[in-house]
């Protein structure tokens, strides 16, 4: 099948496996007394304004579930303040979480004492930041061995494996800069140097290059993309970009305001928004991008599984159809091992295209304009207007 | 953290107590660090901030150096706090004193540990002055019941509308205020603040033959250098200083004292001997003071001098 | 007419209400009216003051008769004192026997290390310029005292530093304390040190620690707090222990922080060292010191070049040490220098020329002196024209002294209060302005009033010819690269000179009073303010100035209209700078006829009477708070949350 040599979707890793992170039930408020909001449920139900007035509290996770399988992208997206980062941080306690309960590998994070939490940062999820976070008194090759260092391994060995890592990100004749010497793009590539180094079973990204400039964001982009496809680590990876998001992430969870308001794989994601809110988000997604020819087609009449026409993969995208489509100039023949699983024609491609498809409700919502995608302020109107949407977890 | 830091403190000074507090640390015995080492027999003498005191080390010094063998350090000091580190042991020997009764009577007298070492020979005496050309331009300035009326001859920016009166140091004796005030002068005192300041004040005066009063005191080089007259004051009776803010008299001769520490007194040996006979005279002062002070010679080339060509007088010092 | 203007100032009227400043001040003034029937009488009054004389004498007496038997002073304070004695007794040795040879290729060669060929050659000519003085031994004795006061500053500092770094609440303690350190006049530590201490080495070490300690107590924690949070965030992530954290992270991310710290120290260690001749500290200050008794520039100023060497020396060098960026190519390592410097000495020891030789010598005290008298003798008086130096000082003192101190006097106590109050919540917050007002309260508690009203009469006329002088030759360096160029060695002179150098010439030129006291203060204070002002001048945003310049501005209107109004906090923080370094030496124009609290502590010093020197020490130190938080606009805290 020669149509789906373009790089679409990834093969699903590993389903069904244990999970490496499970979160569930999360809340981390700020504030005073912060415990007494999780634990009070007319608390927790009021939005952000109301429960600064009343409490003086500010949650920035509300009652947040989700699982991480092992092998996967899992992404967080939002916009600035909807609670991403504090996730992130809550899941090796760099933030203490106020209530629910995290495990990793089954264990539960929030019983572990000092040392079994050191542990864990220093040897089962590493952080790459979005300020890179880097030592600048020290050589790049000191700061990607610096992990190792903290860990207590010798000078000698911990250089050598640093140097490997260091050569794999491509910094290689860079060793002894420091720093303050380096452009974003290379500093960025150390902090994922020194991430790698500790060999980390989970790879924890804060938003890492929304401080780039955006060549060297796709450049870097690509560069997680192969390092996982070439390791298979499995990865969470915060960020406020949606392309970003639906180029890495194998599931994508959506938050606002510290609630997961969708959980599912970017084609979910696009193809059924959970609520206006999601589908304002998703509106400029060039749609035949990531929604696949199994969503867009329909189901085949006995007719179509002889008939003629170019066969198209279910996991092609739907530009890639529309493709193969205008070529043979009839409609293509979703084929999976041999078997027609369903027909894409013009109405079905369309469809997709304009936004009219089977699977979602017809128009967008009654809000008016675009919602900012990567703009510093959360959209209050949006807030107020529309309730907020319960949080989907644990999709399938 | 914080219980055990509050528990860690007692203890850490209990054992620090415990491991050094065999032994007191003696304050008094103590040496300065910038002593000449080496083990042989050591002076430290206290130099005042004047010259005539500066004189009488420089000769001592001298002496103690080149014909008894010792090795001398000097400490620079005012009065007050000289009669401490006398007290403590940090100096061995004040030469010149011009009259500290209360430190006298707590030293010497209650706690034993400075002892008296006899007269230097010099009497001191606190005044009064005005410049001499400016008494021959007006005899009768002399007496202090004339200072009224030339009054506006010593007025400065300083005094205002009064005249002024410019004491020194802080460091020195007086009761300047008291006297403007009983003696009812229209005068205002202008403290200098340090006798640098003083001395400079007054070469301005004489450079410009400008009227001034002052006090001053002799022995004292700048004398030779700007001739000076002293003011006749109520004289001194003794017993009218008793009540500082009553005083309506001139100050007293006084006869300069010398005192050593009394440990050094008693073990000091030669040098001990040798500071206890130390005298000599206002002249022999002067001399060594007027080639520290105008011809800018170093203490010890001044002592030098005065040494080699006054042999009588400290050959009997030696004795 | 009539009927435009009434709209108008009806519209105004509420604009005017709402102003922040005003309405402070309305809210003074209500305060006023309702006290007003309480107040009364020009002079503080007499029942509201505390004497301190009875307890102060009787302490000051305890101390005394128990100093050699006590228990706290034998197993205390004299171990404190011997260990100072012991180790600058070491270092002293030390450096005597590394010898002159040893020492100048020591120096040059860590110059060199830390700082590049240069500042070697500068710092060897320097010790070459001491030795060449005749002050070797002087400048020995100085550095021995130097070394052991700068570790111990830097050892108490960096405690101090990690406890107010680690951890808020100590910071919020420390940091009050802190900052009124640093606008404490040297001369305040001596008197409470002497008195325990003696007078002497340790003594004047211990107050050298003080005076010093606080900058590198700031800087630490300063640096400790600012360390970047990510950064920190990142080490925490990959599981740092809080030990690891401190010693890998925090501490090196503190580096430059640290290493201005340590620079502060030297020169503030340095300063005090000459101050502390004062109480026995022997060196380079007790020369200038004793050059003083015979009136003896020349003398002073051969003991005050070293002074300066030293401290120009020290500074570029650790300043270099803290800069950052590409560093200089390391040419020597230690291990060299410390080899050469070995050879050095022990060259020198068979050679037997470890002293400094006598014919080496160079004499600079006669010409000197000569220099000065001609200067004095020629412009003290009779000037065709301009007048003489001693006619300026006369009508300086008759119509600007004179009116500044009988109005501060005339003006009735509480409203002297309510002025300071005013400037102080106008331009801070009503925080400062409790804490001005009640340090100037403090003084009339004290029973201080009228001395402290006239030291302050002479710290605001030199705050003023200093500000004058000091803003005129600022934006004369920040116009011209070459007037800057020339400047630079001539201030750093003037901020490092001791004092009492140029005590007699201030006096021969302007006469004793208080004029010479303004004066010598103006000296030391300008550097500062001249520096300052031209950092903030030239560092006002090139864009602005570019925008200026393409608008057709004149340099005259760039210099009003741009750099002036851009550069307020930095002519601001000049204005805070001139009046506490002015302060500084409120006791130097003691000893020149000032009189006031600056004579008041130098008598207490000098007749070992803790009473008059205390309490005039601590109204110095009150009216430096005032003075401090009256010219220190300090930023409305943000409200506390996220």
């Amino acid at each position: 099948m020669s149509t789906t040599t373009v790089p679409t979707r990834k093969p699903p890793t590993a389903q069904g496996d244990e999970p490496v992170f499970s979160v569930s039930g999360l809340w981390k408020v700020f504030g005073p007394k912060p415990e007494r909001v999780p634990a009070d449920p007319e608390l927790g139900a009021l939005d952000a304004a109301e429960l600064r007035t009343r409490t003086g509290c500010t949650a920035a996770v509300r009652d947040v579930s989700f699982d991480v399988r092992k092998g996967e992208v899992f992404v967080v997206m939002g916009l600035s303040g909807s609670g991403k980062s504090t996730l992130v941080r809550c899941l090796t306690r760099l933030i203490e979480p106020t209530a629910g309960t995290i495990a990793i590998d089954g264990e539960d994070v929030r019983a572990m004492d000092k040392s079994r939490l050191r542990e864990l940062r220093r040897h089962r999820a590493a952080m790459v930041f979005q300020h890179f976070g880097l030592l600048p008194h020290r050589t790049v090759l000191d700061n990607v061995a610096y992990g190792l260092e903290i860990q207590g391994v010798g000078k000698a060995e911990r250089r050598e494996r640093a140097a490997e890592i260091v050569a794999k990100v491509g910094l290689e004749g860079m060793e002894n800069r420091r720093p303050g010497q380096l452009s974003g793009g290379q500093r960025q590539r150390v902090g994922l140097a020194r991430a790698l180094a500790v060999d980390p079973e989970v790879l924890l990204f804060d938003e890492p290059f929304s401080a780039l400039d955006p060549l060297i964001r796709r450049d870097m982009q690509d560069e997680v993309a192969r390092l996982h496809q070439e390791e298979g680590r499995t990865m969470v990876f915060i960020t406020h970009d949606l392309s970003e998001a639906l180029k890495l992430g194998d599931r994508i969870a959506l938050m606002r305001d510290g609630q997961v308001v969708q959980l599912g794989t970017p084609e979910e994601i696009v193809g059924s928004p959970a609520d206006d809110y999601v589908r304002e988000f998703v509106r400029d997604v060039p749609r035949e991008q990531v929604l696949t020819a199994r969503t867009a087609m329909r189901p085949a009449a006995p007719a179509d599984e002889t008939g003629s026409g170019p066969a198209v993969s279910p996991d092609a995208t739907v530009a890639e159809a529309i493709e193969a489509v205008a070529r043979a100039g009839e409609p293509a023949r979703v084929m999976d091992e041999g078997k027609c699983l369903g027909v894409v024609g013009h109405e079905q491609l369309l469809g997709v295209v304009a936004g009219v498809d089977s699977t979602s409700a017809t128009a967008s919502g009654p809000t008016a304009g675009p919602i900012p995608k990567d703009t510093a302020t959360e959209p209050r109107e949006h807030a107020r207007a529309e309730k907020p949407a319960t949080s989907t977890p644990e999709a399938v | 953290m914080r219980i055990r830091l509050r528990t860690t403190i007692p203890v850490a000074l209990a054992v620090l107590g415990l491991t050094t507090g065999c032994g007191a640390a003696d304050m008094t015995k103590q040496a300065s660090p910038f002593a000449h080492n080496g083990g042989g027999k050591s002076v430290t003498l206290s130099v005042q901030s004047w010259v005539g005191a500066e004189s009488n080390v420089a000769v001592a010094q001298y002496l103690l150096e080149h014909k008894l063998g010792y090795r001398v350090d000097t400490v620079q000091v005012d009065e007050v706090p000289a009669w401490d580190a006398l007290s403590q042991g940090r100096v061995d020997a004040i030469l010149e004193d011009w009259g500290h009764p209360d430190q006298e009577k707590r030293y010497v007298e209650d706690k034993k540990t400075i002892a008296r070492a006899g007269d230097l020979g010099v009497t001191g005496h606190i005044g009064w002055f005005v410049p001499t050309y400016l008494v021959k331009q007006h005899p009768d300035i002399t007496d202090w019941h004339n200072l009224n009326k030339y009054a506006s001859l010593f007025r400065t920016a300083e005094s205002g509308g009064k005249g002024q009166l410019m004491d020194g140091s802080p460091s020195y004796v007086t009761n300047d205020k008291a006297l403007v005030k009983n003696l009812k002068l229209n005068y205002k005192v202008v403290f200098a603040g340090s006798e640098a300041a003083q001395i400079t004040q007054i070469k301005q005066f004489a450079r410009e033959k400008k009227p001034f009063l002052t006090y001053w005191y002799s022995p004292q080089w700048l004398f030779k250098k700007v001739p000076m007259t002293e003011v006749k004051l109520p004289p001194y009776k003794d017993g009218c200083d008793a009540d500082a803010a009553k005083i309506t008299c001139a100050y007293p001769q006084t006869p300069l004292q010398k005192y050593l520490n009394a440990d050094f007194a008693k073990s000091g040996g030669k040098a001990a001997d040798f500071l206890k006979k130390f005298h000599w005279t206002t002249d022999d002062q002067n001399e060594v003071s007027l080639l520290i002070a105008q011809d800018k010679l170093s203490p010890d080339e001044a002592a030098k001098k005065w040494v080699d060509s006054h042999p009588s007088t400290w050959k009997q010092w030696l004795s | 007419m009539a009927t435009l203007t009434v709209p108008a100032l009806r519209t105004r009227t509420p604009a005017v209400l709402r102003n922040r400043a005003v309405g402070k001040l309305l809210l003074l003034a209500l305060v006023t009216a309702v006290l007003l029937p309480l107040l009364h009488g020009r002079a503080w009054p007499h029942h509201l003051t505390v004497s301190l004389t009875q307890p102060l004498t009787d302490a000051s007496n305890w101390i005394i008769d128990n100093r050699d038997t006590h228990p706290l002073f034998l197993y205390f304070f004299g171990y404190i004192s011997n260990a100072v004695v012991l180790s600058v007794h070491a270092v002293y040795v030390t450096l005597l026997a590394l010898g002159w040879p040893g020492v100048t290729a020591l120096g040059a060669l860590v110059a060199w290390r830390v700082a590049g060929p240069r500042l070697a050659a500068g710092t060897a000519a320097a010790f070459l310029a001491c030795g060449a003085l005749g002050m070797w031994e002087a400048t020995m004795q100085t550095l021995a005292l130097m070394v052991a006061a700068v570790l111990a500053s830097v050892l108490v500092g960096l405690v101090l530093g990690l406890a107010g770094g680690l951890s808020a609440r100590l910071d919020r303690a420390l940091r009050p304390v802190l900052d009124t350190m640093q606008v404490l006049p040297a001369f305040a530590y001596l008197l409470p040190v002497v008195l325990v201490f003696g007078i002497g080495v340790p003594a004047a070490v211990l107050a050298t620690v003080v005076y010093a300690a606080p900058p590198m107590a700031r800087l630490t924690a300063l640096g400790l707090r600012g360390a970047d949070p990510e950064v920190l965030e990142a080490v925490e992530s990959l599981g740092a222990t809080r030990r690891q954290r401190l010693l890998t992270a925090r501490i090196p991310l503190a580096r430059k922080e640290l290493l201005l710290g340590l620079n502060q120290t030297i020169m503030m260690a340095l300063s005090m060292a000459v101050i502390a001749s004062v109480i026995g500290a022997g060196g380079l200050g007790d020369r200038v010191y004793q050059a003083l008794s015979t009136v003896d520039v020349g003398q002073a100023l051969a003991a005050g070049i070293p002074i300066v060497l030293l401290a120009v020396v020290l500074d570029r060098v650790t300043g270099a040490a803290g800069a950052d960026g590409a560093k200089a190519p390391r040419t020597i390592g230690w291990l060299y220098a410390l080899a050469v410097t070995a050879a050095a000495a022990l060259a020198a020891r068979l050679l037997g020329a470890l002293d400094w030789p006598v014919g080496w010598n160079v004499e600079i005290a006669a010409p000197v002196n000569r220099a000065v008298a001609w200067m004095t003798s020629h412009l003290y008086s009779g000037v065709p024209v301009v007048g003489g130096t001693a006619d300026w000082a006369a009508h300086f003192t008759t119509w600007v002294l004179d009116p500044v101190r009988d109005g501060l006097q005339w003006l009735p106590w509480w409203s002297l209060l309510l002025i300071v109050a005013a400037l102080a919540w106008v331009i801070g917050t009503w925080r400062t302005a409790l804490t001005a007002v009640l340090a100037m309260a403090a003084i009339g508690v004290l029973g201080v009033w009228e001395p402290s009203l006239d030291t302050l009469s002479q710290v605001l006329a030199a705050v003023a010819v200093t500000l004058v002088l000091g803003f005129a030759v600022g934006i004369a360096a920040a116009r011209s690269d070459r007037v800057e160029r020339a400047l630079r060695p001539v201030l750093d002179v003037f901020q490092t000179m001791p004092q009492f150098v140029y005590l007699i010439p201030v006096v021969a030129l302007f006469g004793v009073g208080r004029a010479p006291a303004v004066a010598a203060a103006v000296v030391y204070a300008l550097p500062a303010v001249v520096r300052i002002t031209t950092q903030g001048l030239r560092q006002v945003d090139p864009a602005a100035l570019e925008s200026a310049r393409s608008l057709g501005a004149t340099g005259r209107q760039q210099l009003w209209q741009v750099q002036i109004p851009l550069a307020r906090r930095a002519l601001l923080l000049a204005v805070n700078q001139g009046v506490v370094l002015v302060l500084a030496v409120v006791i130097i124009g003691g000893l020149v006829g000032g009189g006031a609290l600056g004579y008041n502590v130098a008598y207490g010093l000098a007749q070992g009477d803790l009473a008059t020197g205390l309490v005039a020490g601590a109204a110095i130190v009150c009216l430096g708070l005032m003075l401090d938080r009256v010219t220190q606009p300090t930023e409305r805290r943000p409200g506390k949350g996220a």
